[in-house]
């Protein structure tokens, strides 16, 4: 084959075949379309109800019970050093990193690396 | 085989001499890769072992793999049909597990395991995704042209071979493979390790050129939310794509086929244990048998050869190509559409699902850290195997 029909050929298929690629996927694309004008509706806007999670928050932390907080504490940084809950005893605690708790960022780290 | 080595230097014949050994050494070198770079190891660790096993020194009866009965006109009835009796009773363990490749039964079945793994949803989503699908396969055709010129000048590819070859920038392993094996199987090795390398490599061939073919401005774009898609939308796609390419591109069937068979069995969530089996169980066997036969045709006479320097060249000519195309109509989409689109995602079109979508997060956060462009790449990168797989059937209507 010479280079002149090379390029003629080349040139011919290239036109073909990209074009047919394209029609197949213009073809995809207008059922696209159509499936989405039959079968998508558009959600209403919903009211969404603004929750206030600071009160209730605190609300909550009101009612729980010192002691057994206290007790699952002791017993979780028992079981961490490997020790007995008796050679523990709990002074003062305070919650750290306010924004988000450590299992729901693990929940959350672990999703995305799931799935990308 | 020292031997044969010496009965081979005495007739001057350099590349016979030292052949096997440097095939060896290759073998080894993409050990090293697929073990310590982690190229694409699931692949491309039997393809390097399936290349030491059939370069080792035997005698013919005793090797493993023999790519002649597959290639070599003196073995094949009429020039060009199987021996299967031959294949059967001379063949080794490779040679049987080779007809996987050679009648197209491996491709089909690990793109069934890729079609369950795959969410068309962004795709549903956005249909334009299609359009950056198609421009991505850009590369194909150009790296068809160029090799069609080569071939032209001397290197000795014909219109087949060049269609093998321009499929790399596919970006798609099973349907390069796919196309190779009936078009240029003398050629499959190399377009094979090609295909896998520079998919491989996708993170460093793309970002330059995205870099190059946008703006700051038009990198940072946010775009808008992809709309929720419906169970039933995601269930009809599979069946329509399958009719529709069917139609049109008769030959592109096996392969999508099985792709939306392997989607529909997971949309449908009526055969989630028919499902399990084909993206675990069945993907993964038919990836060792696939990689090892693939390798074990890379014996020296095969391999060492100008024309596998042309394929490595041209497939990356292919994925630089494809890249541009993408953008081209990314950047396209981004000036019609008032500056909505990010021209970024174009690049996604090439379709190694899920690399390329990647990239493209990271070239537009790198811009914008708040900007999440993944799930609007992934629709263009979806569409790229739709687009690969026809662009292949294209190829295999015309010149099979």
């Amino acid at each position: 084959m010479s280079i002149s029909e090379a390029l003629a050929q080349g040139a011919e298929t290239a036109v073909v075949g990209l074009g047919t690629v394209f029609a197949v996927l213009i073809i995809l694309m207008i059922v696209l379309h159509i499936m989405k004008a039959v079968f998508y509706k558009e959600p209403k806007p919903v009211e969404t109800q603004v929750v206030e999670p600071e009160p209730v928050a605190e609300a909550k932390t009101d009612d729980i019970d010192e002691g057994e907080l206290i007790a699952v504490l002791t017993a979780a940084i028992a079981s961490s050093l490997n020790t007995s809950t008796y050679n523990l005893q709990i002074k003062s605690y305070r919650r750290v990193g306010k924004k988000r708790s450590a299992w729901n960022g693990a929940g959350i780290r672990e999703t995305i690396d799931n799935r990308f | 085989m020292l031997r044969q080595m010496g009965e081979a230097m005495q007739q001057g014949n350099i590349l016979q001499v030292i052949g096997t050994p440097l095939m060896l050494v290759v073998a080894c070198v993409l050990l090293y890769l697929a073990i310590v770079k982690k190229f694409e190891p699931l692949l491309l660790l039997p393809i390097a072992f399936g290349m030491l096993l059939t370069n080792l020194p035997m005698e013919l009866g005793q090797r493993l793999m023999h790519p002649q009965f597959f290639i070599d006109p003196q073995y094949l009835i009429d020039g060009h049909d199987l021996d299967m009796q031959m294949i059967a009773s001379k063949g080794g363990l490779l040679d049987i597990l080779y007809l996987g490749v050679k009648l197209g039964i491996y491709p089909p079945l690990i793109f069934m395991g890729i079609g369950y793994m795959t969410d068309f949803g962004p795709l549903i989503a956005n249909p334009k995704s299609l359009l950056l699908g198609a421009a991505a396969q850009f590369g194909v055709f150009a790296a068809f042209f160029m090799a069609l010129i080569l071939g032209a000048m001397g290197l000795g590819f014909d219109v087949r071979d060049a269609a093998a070859i321009g499929i790399i920038g596919g970006a798609d392993g099973p349907t390069a493979i796919f196309v190779t094996k009936t078009l240029a199987p003398a050629l499959l090795p190399a377009i094979a390790i090609a295909a896998y390398s520079y998919m491989a490599l996708i993170p460093v061939i793309q970002p330059p050129i995205m870099k190059a073919m946008t703006t700051k401005k038009s990198r940072s774009v946010v775009m808008k939310q992809l709309r929720p898609v419906s169970k039933t939308e995601k269930i009809l796609f599979p069946i329509i794509v399958t009719i529709v390419v069917g139609l049109i591109v008769p030959d592109a069937v096996s392969l999508l086929g099985c792709l939306m068979l392997g989607n529909l069995a997971k949309e449908s969530g009526v055969v989630d244990r028919i499902g399990k089996t084909m993206q675990n169980e069945l993907m993964n066997i038919v990836t060792i048998f696939l990689g090892i036969t693939v390798g074990a045709t890379a014996t020296a006479e095969q391999f060492l050869t100008p024309q596998t320097l042309g394929i490595i060249a041209l497939g990356l000519i292919a994925f630089a190509f494809s890249t541009f195309g993408g953008l081209l109509l990314g950047n396209i989409m981004y000036a019609v559409t008032g500056g909505k689109v990010n021209p970024l995602i174009g690049s996604a079109g090439v379709s190694a699902v899920p690399m390329a979508a990647r990239v493209s997060q990271q070239v537009g956060q790198k811009e914008n850290p708040s900007n999440f462009l993944l799930m609007h790449a992934m629709g263009p990168n979806v569409a790229g195997v739709i687009g690969s797989a026809v662009a292949a059937g294209v190829f295999l209507a015309m010149f099979k």
